[in-house]
Protein backbone atom coordinates (compact mmCIF):
# COMPACT_ATOMS: atom_id res chain seq x y z
CA UNK A 1 0.00 0.00 0.00
CA UNK A 2 0.69 3.58 -0.18
CA UNK A 3 1.10 6.07 2.20
CA UNK A 4 3.04 9.27 2.61
CA UNK A 5 3.82 8.50 -1.63
CA UNK A 6 5.78 5.80 -0.19
CA UNK A 7 5.32 2.05 -1.54
CA UNK A 8 5.14 -0.34 1.13
CA UNK A 9 4.74 -4.61 0.10
CA UNK A 10 1.75 -6.16 0.28
CA UNK A 11 3.86 -8.30 2.89
CA UNK A 12 3.34 -5.25 5.38
CA UNK A 13 -0.74 -6.04 4.65
CA UNK A 14 -3.37 -2.85 4.76
CA UNK A 15 -2.82 -1.06 7.96
CA UNK A 16 1.00 -0.27 7.49
CA UNK A 17 1.96 0.96 11.89
CA UNK A 18 2.30 4.93 12.24
CA UNK A 19 6.11 3.57 13.47
CA UNK A 20 7.11 2.20 10.34
CA UNK A 21 5.59 4.90 8.17
CA UNK A 22 7.69 7.49 10.58
CA UNK A 23 10.74 4.85 10.02
CA UNK A 24 10.69 5.18 6.26
CA UNK A 25 9.82 8.98 6.30
CA UNK A 26 12.95 10.08 8.17
CA UNK A 27 15.28 7.46 6.36
CA UNK A 28 14.05 8.95 3.17
CA UNK A 29 13.63 12.27 3.80
CA UNK A 30 17.84 12.65 5.25
CA UNK A 31 19.70 15.75 6.37
CA UNK A 32 17.44 18.59 6.41
CA UNK A 33 19.84 20.80 8.48
CA UNK A 34 19.38 23.23 5.32
CA UNK A 35 15.60 23.50 5.83
CA UNK A 36 14.90 26.29 8.44
CA UNK A 37 11.44 26.30 7.74
CA UNK A 38 8.47 25.36 5.29
CA UNK A 39 6.22 28.30 4.32
CA UNK A 40 2.41 26.63 3.77
CA UNK A 41 -0.84 28.01 2.07
CA UNK A 42 -4.31 26.30 1.82
CA UNK A 43 -6.80 27.98 -0.99
CA UNK A 44 -9.91 27.59 -1.98
CA UNK A 45 -11.03 25.76 -5.40
CA UNK A 46 -11.75 29.60 -6.51
CA UNK A 47 -7.96 30.09 -5.49
CA UNK A 48 -8.82 32.51 -3.00
CA UNK A 49 -5.41 32.03 -0.19
CA UNK A 50 -7.56 31.03 2.81
CA UNK A 51 -4.89 30.13 5.27
CA UNK A 52 -1.51 30.88 5.44
CA UNK A 53 1.67 29.17 8.60
CA UNK A 54 4.50 28.34 8.94
CA UNK A 55 6.00 25.32 10.12
CA UNK A 56 9.30 24.97 11.80
CA UNK A 57 11.70 21.93 12.72
CA UNK A 58 11.16 19.22 15.03
CA UNK A 59 7.97 17.50 14.30
CA UNK A 60 7.26 14.36 11.63
CA UNK A 61 4.94 17.04 10.25
CA UNK A 62 7.94 19.28 9.74
CA UNK A 63 10.10 16.47 7.95
CA UNK A 64 7.53 14.70 5.84
CA UNK A 65 6.15 17.99 4.04
CA UNK A 66 10.28 18.71 3.76
CA UNK A 67 10.65 14.98 2.41
CA UNK A 68 7.30 15.46 0.64
CA UNK A 69 8.42 19.16 -1.04
CA UNK A 70 12.43 17.55 -2.11
CA UNK A 71 10.74 14.75 -3.69
CA UNK A 72 7.85 15.95 -5.63
CA UNK A 73 8.11 17.06 -9.01
CA UNK A 74 4.49 19.10 -9.60
CA UNK A 75 5.27 21.70 -11.50
CA UNK A 76 6.09 24.87 -9.07
CA UNK A 77 4.10 28.10 -8.64
CA UNK A 78 6.23 30.97 -7.36
CA UNK A 79 8.64 28.48 -5.74
CA UNK A 80 5.52 26.60 -4.22
CA UNK A 81 4.76 22.87 -4.88
CA UNK A 82 1.14 21.69 -4.59
CA UNK A 83 0.34 18.53 -1.99
CA UNK A 84 -1.69 15.53 -2.87
CA UNK A 85 -4.73 15.52 -1.09
CA UNK A 86 -4.37 11.72 -0.05
CA UNK A 87 -0.57 12.52 1.16
CA UNK A 88 -1.87 16.10 3.09
CA UNK A 89 -4.46 13.88 5.67
CA UNK A 90 -1.71 10.32 5.96
CA UNK A 91 0.21 12.98 7.17
CA UNK A 92 -2.09 15.22 9.14
CA UNK A 93 -3.00 11.62 10.71
CA UNK A 94 0.47 10.89 11.64
CA UNK A 95 1.52 13.67 12.84
CA UNK A 96 -1.67 14.21 14.90
CA UNK A 97 -0.57 10.86 17.06
CA UNK A 98 2.92 11.86 17.83
CA UNK A 99 3.49 15.51 17.25
CA UNK A 100 3.32 18.11 20.01
CA UNK A 101 -0.04 20.47 20.31
CA UNK A 102 1.27 23.12 17.57
CA UNK A 103 1.88 21.06 15.20
CA UNK A 104 -1.53 19.09 16.20
CA UNK A 105 -3.58 22.89 15.62
CA UNK A 106 -1.97 23.22 12.25
CA UNK A 107 -3.03 19.84 11.42
CA UNK A 108 -6.46 20.76 12.26
CA UNK A 109 -6.41 23.19 9.11
CA UNK A 110 -4.78 20.79 6.74
CA UNK A 111 -7.86 18.10 7.40
CA UNK A 112 -9.96 20.58 5.57
CA UNK A 113 -11.10 20.21 1.83
CA UNK A 114 -8.86 23.54 0.59
CA UNK A 115 -5.75 22.65 -1.44
CA UNK A 116 -2.49 23.36 -0.02
CA UNK A 117 1.11 24.28 -1.60
CA UNK A 118 4.38 24.35 0.12
CA UNK A 119 7.67 26.19 -0.41
CA UNK A 120 10.72 25.24 1.60
CA UNK A 121 13.22 28.34 2.97
CA UNK B 1 8.12 -8.33 -20.93
CA UNK B 2 4.94 -7.76 -17.61
CA UNK B 3 2.51 -9.81 -17.83
CA UNK B 4 -0.85 -8.48 -18.87
CA UNK B 5 -2.74 -7.07 -16.00
CA UNK B 6 -6.66 -7.03 -16.27
CA UNK B 7 -7.93 -4.37 -14.21
CA UNK B 8 -11.63 -3.03 -13.82
CA UNK B 9 -13.71 -0.31 -12.37
CA UNK B 10 -16.71 -0.77 -10.03
CA UNK B 11 -18.59 1.57 -8.32
CA UNK B 12 -21.98 2.78 -7.96
CA UNK B 13 -24.03 4.33 -10.62
CA UNK B 14 -23.05 7.74 -10.99
CA UNK B 15 -20.26 8.21 -8.91
CA UNK B 16 -17.99 8.82 -11.48
CA UNK B 17 -16.30 5.35 -12.64
CA UNK B 18 -15.88 6.27 -16.52
CA UNK B 19 -14.50 9.90 -15.38
CA UNK B 20 -11.88 8.15 -13.13
CA UNK B 21 -11.49 5.27 -15.12
CA UNK B 22 -10.49 7.37 -18.39
CA UNK B 23 -8.75 10.17 -16.39
CA UNK B 24 -6.89 7.84 -14.59
CA UNK B 25 -5.85 5.41 -17.74
CA UNK B 26 -4.95 8.56 -19.94
CA UNK B 27 -2.78 9.34 -16.99
CA UNK B 28 -1.34 5.93 -17.28
CA UNK B 29 -0.43 6.38 -21.11
CA UNK B 30 0.67 10.05 -21.06
CA UNK B 31 2.96 9.72 -17.98
CA UNK B 32 4.31 6.06 -17.54
CA UNK B 33 3.53 5.01 -21.49
CA UNK B 34 1.69 2.30 -20.98
CA UNK B 35 -0.62 0.24 -23.66
CA UNK B 36 -3.96 -0.15 -22.92
CA UNK B 37 -6.84 -1.72 -24.05
CA UNK B 38 -10.03 -0.25 -22.35
CA UNK B 39 -13.31 -2.55 -22.63
CA UNK B 40 -16.59 -0.78 -22.04
CA UNK B 41 -18.95 -2.84 -19.93
CA UNK B 42 -21.90 -0.97 -19.28
CA UNK B 43 -25.12 -0.11 -21.70
CA UNK B 44 -24.80 3.01 -21.90
CA UNK B 45 -21.18 2.64 -23.66
CA UNK B 46 -19.76 6.06 -21.84
CA UNK B 47 -16.23 4.17 -21.23
CA UNK B 48 -14.38 5.47 -24.25
CA UNK B 49 -15.93 8.98 -25.20
CA UNK B 50 -13.07 11.30 -23.08
CA UNK B 51 -10.15 9.02 -24.87
CA UNK B 52 -12.28 8.85 -28.62
CA UNK B 53 -12.80 12.57 -28.64
CA UNK B 54 -16.51 11.07 -29.45
CA UNK B 55 -19.66 11.67 -28.15
CA UNK B 56 -20.46 7.12 -28.36
CA UNK B 57 -18.57 4.90 -29.65
CA UNK B 58 -20.52 2.18 -31.55
CA UNK B 59 -20.58 -1.03 -29.33
CA UNK B 60 -20.05 -4.79 -30.12
CA UNK B 61 -23.52 -5.33 -29.76
CA UNK B 62 -24.85 -2.48 -31.97
CA UNK B 63 -22.42 -3.60 -34.69
CA UNK B 64 -23.32 -7.33 -34.30
CA UNK B 65 -26.69 -6.40 -34.71
CA UNK B 66 -26.43 -4.06 -37.79
CA UNK B 67 -23.94 -7.02 -39.51
CA UNK B 68 -26.31 -9.98 -38.81
CA UNK B 69 -23.98 -11.74 -36.27
CA UNK B 70 -20.92 -11.12 -34.27
CA UNK B 71 -19.05 -13.57 -36.57
CA UNK B 72 -19.36 -11.37 -39.12
CA UNK B 73 -17.55 -8.38 -37.43
CA UNK B 74 -13.94 -7.70 -38.08
CA UNK B 75 -11.68 -6.63 -34.87
CA UNK B 76 -11.25 -2.72 -37.04
CA UNK B 77 -14.89 -2.82 -36.39
CA UNK B 78 -14.98 -2.66 -33.22
CA UNK B 79 -11.84 -1.56 -31.72
CA UNK B 80 -10.77 1.73 -31.75
CA UNK B 81 -7.89 3.74 -31.74
CA UNK B 82 -7.41 6.90 -28.82
CA UNK B 83 -7.45 10.38 -30.32
CA UNK B 84 -4.30 12.58 -30.51
CA UNK B 85 -2.01 11.27 -28.58
CA UNK B 86 -3.54 7.51 -27.29
CA UNK B 87 -3.30 6.64 -31.14
CA UNK B 88 -0.80 4.15 -31.38
CA UNK B 89 1.04 5.85 -34.34
CA UNK B 90 1.06 9.34 -32.42
CA UNK B 91 4.54 9.13 -30.28
CA UNK B 92 4.44 12.50 -30.13
CA UNK B 93 4.09 12.71 -26.02
CA UNK B 94 4.03 9.12 -25.27
CA UNK B 95 4.65 5.71 -26.48
CA UNK B 96 1.57 4.63 -25.20
CA UNK B 97 -1.29 3.97 -26.42
CA UNK B 98 -5.38 3.09 -25.82
CA UNK B 99 -7.43 1.13 -27.95
CA UNK B 100 -11.23 1.02 -27.12
CA UNK B 101 -14.30 -1.26 -27.40
CA UNK B 102 -17.84 -0.38 -25.89
CA UNK B 103 -19.60 -4.53 -25.63
CA UNK B 104 -22.83 -2.39 -25.39
CA UNK B 105 -26.02 -4.00 -24.20
CA UNK B 106 -29.83 -4.65 -24.72
CA UNK B 107 -32.25 -1.29 -24.27
CA UNK B 108 -33.32 -0.60 -20.95
CA UNK B 109 -35.63 -3.19 -19.72
CA UNK B 110 -35.16 -5.99 -22.63
CA UNK B 111 -32.69 -8.79 -21.74
CA UNK B 112 -29.68 -8.98 -20.41
CA UNK B 113 -26.42 -6.67 -20.12
CA UNK B 114 -24.24 -9.97 -19.18
CA UNK B 115 -24.74 -11.54 -22.35
CA UNK B 116 -23.47 -8.63 -24.14
CA UNK B 117 -20.10 -8.66 -22.07
CA UNK B 118 -19.18 -11.86 -22.10
CA UNK B 119 -19.98 -11.76 -26.03
CA UNK B 120 -17.74 -8.88 -26.12
CA UNK B 121 -14.84 -10.25 -24.36
CA UNK B 122 -14.67 -13.90 -26.15
CA UNK B 123 -14.81 -12.29 -29.15
CA UNK B 124 -12.13 -9.93 -28.28
CA UNK B 125 -10.00 -12.57 -27.25
CA UNK B 126 -10.70 -14.84 -30.18
CA UNK B 127 -9.67 -11.74 -32.85
CA UNK B 128 -6.53 -11.52 -30.86
CA UNK B 129 -7.67 -8.03 -29.15
CA UNK B 130 -5.42 -8.77 -26.09
CA UNK B 131 -2.08 -8.76 -27.51
CA UNK B 132 1.04 -9.31 -25.72
CA UNK B 133 2.40 -5.59 -26.61
CA UNK B 134 -0.84 -4.63 -24.29
CA UNK B 135 0.28 -4.11 -20.31
CA UNK B 136 -3.52 -3.78 -19.13
CA UNK B 137 -6.51 -4.40 -19.94
CA UNK B 138 -9.38 -2.14 -18.48
CA UNK B 139 -12.89 -3.01 -17.83
CA UNK B 140 -15.07 -0.65 -17.11
CA UNK B 141 -18.57 -1.87 -15.81
CA UNK B 142 -22.47 -1.20 -14.94
CA UNK B 143 -22.69 -0.32 -11.27
CA UNK B 144 -25.71 -2.16 -10.40
CA UNK B 145 -24.66 -5.33 -8.76
CA UNK B 146 -27.49 -7.33 -9.26
CA UNK B 147 -27.24 -7.31 -12.91
CA UNK B 148 -25.42 -10.34 -14.60
CA UNK B 149 -23.32 -7.44 -16.45
CA UNK B 150 -21.44 -6.95 -13.23
CA UNK B 151 -20.40 -10.33 -12.26
CA UNK B 152 -19.28 -11.23 -15.92
CA UNK B 153 -16.03 -9.82 -16.29
CA UNK B 154 -14.54 -11.39 -12.44
CA UNK B 155 -17.15 -14.86 -12.97
CA UNK B 156 -15.75 -15.75 -16.35
CA UNK B 157 -11.75 -14.78 -14.34
CA UNK B 158 -11.09 -11.99 -16.80
CA UNK B 159 -10.76 -9.28 -14.69
CA UNK B 160 -8.47 -10.09 -11.73
CA UNK B 161 -8.18 -6.79 -9.89
CA UNK B 162 -10.79 -4.83 -9.13
CA UNK B 163 -10.72 -0.85 -7.87
CA UNK B 164 -13.96 0.28 -6.55
CA UNK B 165 -14.80 4.44 -6.91
CA UNK B 166 -16.42 5.49 -4.33
CA UNK B 167 -17.11 8.39 -1.56
CA UNK B 168 -17.64 9.41 1.89
CA UNK B 169 -21.14 9.69 0.95
CA UNK B 170 -23.68 6.61 2.49
CA UNK B 171 -24.68 4.84 -0.67
CA UNK B 172 -21.42 5.13 -2.35
CA UNK B 173 -20.26 3.43 0.93
CA UNK B 174 -23.12 0.81 0.59
CA UNK B 175 -22.50 0.15 -2.42
CA UNK B 176 -18.49 -0.40 -2.02
CA UNK B 177 -19.40 -2.88 0.33
CA UNK B 178 -21.70 -4.88 -1.81
CA UNK B 179 -19.28 -4.72 -4.84
CA UNK B 180 -16.73 -6.83 -2.19
CA UNK B 181 -19.19 -9.38 -1.61
CA UNK B 182 -19.47 -9.44 -4.66
CA UNK B 183 -16.07 -10.21 -5.46
CA UNK B 184 -15.56 -12.21 -2.52
CA UNK B 185 -18.62 -14.58 -3.91
CA UNK B 186 -15.93 -15.21 -6.63
CA UNK B 187 -12.26 -14.85 -5.40
CA UNK B 188 -12.16 -18.10 -4.14
CA UNK B 189 -13.47 -19.59 -7.43
CA UNK B 190 -11.45 -17.29 -9.73
CA UNK B 191 -8.39 -15.47 -9.10
CA UNK B 192 -10.53 -11.68 -8.59
CA UNK B 193 -8.94 -9.69 -5.67
CA UNK B 194 -9.93 -6.35 -4.78
CA UNK B 195 -7.34 -4.04 -5.49
CA UNK B 196 -8.16 -0.43 -3.71
CA UNK B 197 -10.68 1.64 -3.01
CA UNK B 198 -10.25 5.15 -5.37
CA UNK B 199 -12.44 8.35 -3.40
CA UNK B 200 -13.65 10.37 -5.70
CA UNK B 201 -14.45 13.01 -3.47
CA UNK B 202 -17.83 14.58 -2.90
CA UNK B 203 -15.75 17.00 -0.42
CA UNK B 204 -18.17 16.02 1.97
CA UNK B 205 -16.97 16.25 5.96
CA UNK B 206 -14.06 13.75 6.96
CA UNK B 207 -14.63 11.98 3.56
CA UNK B 208 -10.91 10.85 4.20
CA UNK B 209 -11.61 9.50 7.45
CA UNK B 210 -14.31 7.50 6.18
CA UNK B 211 -12.95 6.18 3.21
CA UNK B 212 -9.97 5.18 4.85
CA UNK B 213 -11.55 3.54 7.37
CA UNK B 214 -14.24 1.58 5.42
CA UNK B 215 -10.94 0.40 3.28
CA UNK B 216 -9.13 -0.88 6.07
CA UNK B 217 -12.08 -2.50 7.46
CA UNK B 218 -12.98 -4.54 4.24
CA UNK B 219 -9.50 -5.60 4.23
CA UNK B 220 -7.88 -3.42 1.25
CA UNK B 221 -5.98 0.18 1.07
CA UNK B 222 -7.74 4.00 -0.31
CA UNK B 223 -5.62 4.01 -3.16
CA UNK B 224 -5.97 7.88 -3.64
CA UNK B 225 -8.36 10.66 -2.65
CA UNK B 226 -9.63 12.17 -5.81
CA UNK B 227 -10.31 15.63 -5.04
CA UNK B 228 -13.00 17.52 -7.14
CA UNK B 229 -12.17 19.75 -9.84
CA UNK B 230 -13.84 21.96 -12.40
CA UNK B 231 -11.09 20.84 -14.56
CA UNK B 232 -12.91 17.67 -14.68
CA UNK B 233 -16.03 19.12 -15.93
CA UNK B 234 -14.29 21.86 -18.62
CA UNK B 235 -12.50 18.77 -20.40
CA UNK B 236 -15.67 16.51 -20.52
CA UNK B 237 -17.33 19.13 -21.70
CA UNK B 238 -14.27 19.31 -24.96
CA UNK B 239 -14.80 15.04 -24.66
CA UNK B 240 -10.94 14.98 -23.20
CA UNK B 241 -9.20 13.64 -20.53
CA UNK B 242 -8.17 15.92 -17.86
CA UNK B 243 -4.16 15.09 -18.68
CA UNK B 244 -4.63 15.97 -22.00
CA UNK B 245 -6.88 19.33 -21.49
CA UNK B 246 -4.53 20.89 -18.70
CA UNK B 247 -1.63 18.09 -18.24
CA UNK B 248 -0.04 21.01 -15.54
CA UNK B 249 -3.06 21.62 -13.97
CA UNK B 250 -3.36 19.91 -9.89
CA UNK B 251 -5.92 17.61 -10.65
CA UNK B 252 -3.72 16.18 -13.51
CA UNK B 253 -1.32 15.74 -10.88
CA UNK B 254 -3.87 13.61 -8.96
CA UNK B 255 -4.65 11.39 -11.92
CA UNK B 256 -1.10 11.02 -12.42
CA UNK B 257 -0.18 9.94 -9.37
CA UNK B 258 -2.94 7.53 -9.02
CA UNK B 259 -1.61 6.41 -12.37
CA UNK B 260 1.83 5.96 -10.81
CA UNK B 261 0.08 3.95 -7.34
CA UNK B 262 -1.83 1.62 -9.60
CA UNK B 263 1.19 0.65 -11.69
CA UNK B 264 3.00 -0.18 -8.38
CA UNK B 265 0.42 -1.54 -6.59
CA UNK B 266 0.76 -5.06 -5.13
CA UNK B 267 -1.44 -5.08 -2.66
CA UNK B 268 -4.51 -7.25 -3.76
CA UNK B 269 -7.01 -9.31 -1.51
CA UNK B 270 -9.50 -10.82 -0.76
CA UNK B 271 -11.90 -8.67 0.78
CA UNK B 272 -13.67 -9.05 3.95
CA UNK B 273 -17.35 -7.12 3.65
CA UNK B 274 -18.84 -5.66 6.69
CA UNK B 275 -22.16 -6.48 7.71
CA UNK B 276 -24.69 -4.03 7.73
CA UNK B 277 -24.93 -3.11 11.20
CA UNK B 278 -20.96 -2.22 11.37
CA UNK B 279 -20.98 -0.39 8.03
CA UNK B 280 -23.57 1.76 10.04
CA UNK B 281 -21.44 1.88 13.16
CA UNK B 282 -18.91 3.19 10.52
CA UNK B 283 -20.97 5.97 9.55
CA UNK B 284 -22.43 7.25 12.84
CA UNK B 285 -18.76 7.20 14.14
CA UNK B 286 -17.70 9.52 11.36
CA UNK B 287 -20.59 11.79 11.75
CA UNK B 288 -22.75 11.06 8.52
CA UNK B 289 -25.43 9.52 10.66
CA UNK B 290 -26.68 10.33 13.87
CA UNK B 291 -27.77 7.56 16.07
CA UNK B 292 -31.13 7.07 16.46
CA UNK B 293 -33.08 5.39 19.47
CA UNK B 294 -35.29 2.27 18.69
CA UNK B 295 -38.40 4.36 19.38
CA UNK B 296 -37.48 6.91 16.52
CA UNK B 297 -37.93 4.17 14.08
CA UNK B 298 -40.26 4.83 11.08
CA UNK B 299 -41.54 8.50 13.10
CA UNK B 300 -41.38 11.78 11.52
CA UNK B 301 -39.34 14.58 12.50
CA UNK B 302 -41.92 16.22 14.14
CA UNK B 303 -43.26 13.74 16.20
CA UNK B 304 -39.52 11.96 16.76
Amino acid sequence: MFVCGYHFPASMGNDVSMDKVIEKVNEEAGDLSGVSSIEVTGETAKGEIVEKFTVTPGSFLFTALADYYNKSDVPQKDGFKMIYYTNKYQISEISKSVDGDDAKALCRKLDDMNLYRLKIA
Amino acid sequence: MAALRQIAFYGKGGIGKSTTSQNTLAAMCHYYGQKILIVGCDPKADSTRLILHEKAQSTIMQLASEAGTVEDLELEDVCKPGAGEFNPEDETITDGYIMCTESGGPEPGVGCAGRGVITAINFLEEEGAYDDELDFVSYDVLGDVVCGGFAMPIREGKAQEIYIVMSGEMMAMYAANNISKGILKYANTGGVRLAGLICNARMTDREYDLAKNLATQIGTQMIHFVPRSNHVQRAELRRMTVVEFAPNSEQAMEYRELARKIIANDLKVIPTPLEMDDLEALLMEFGLEEEVEVEAIGKRAEEA
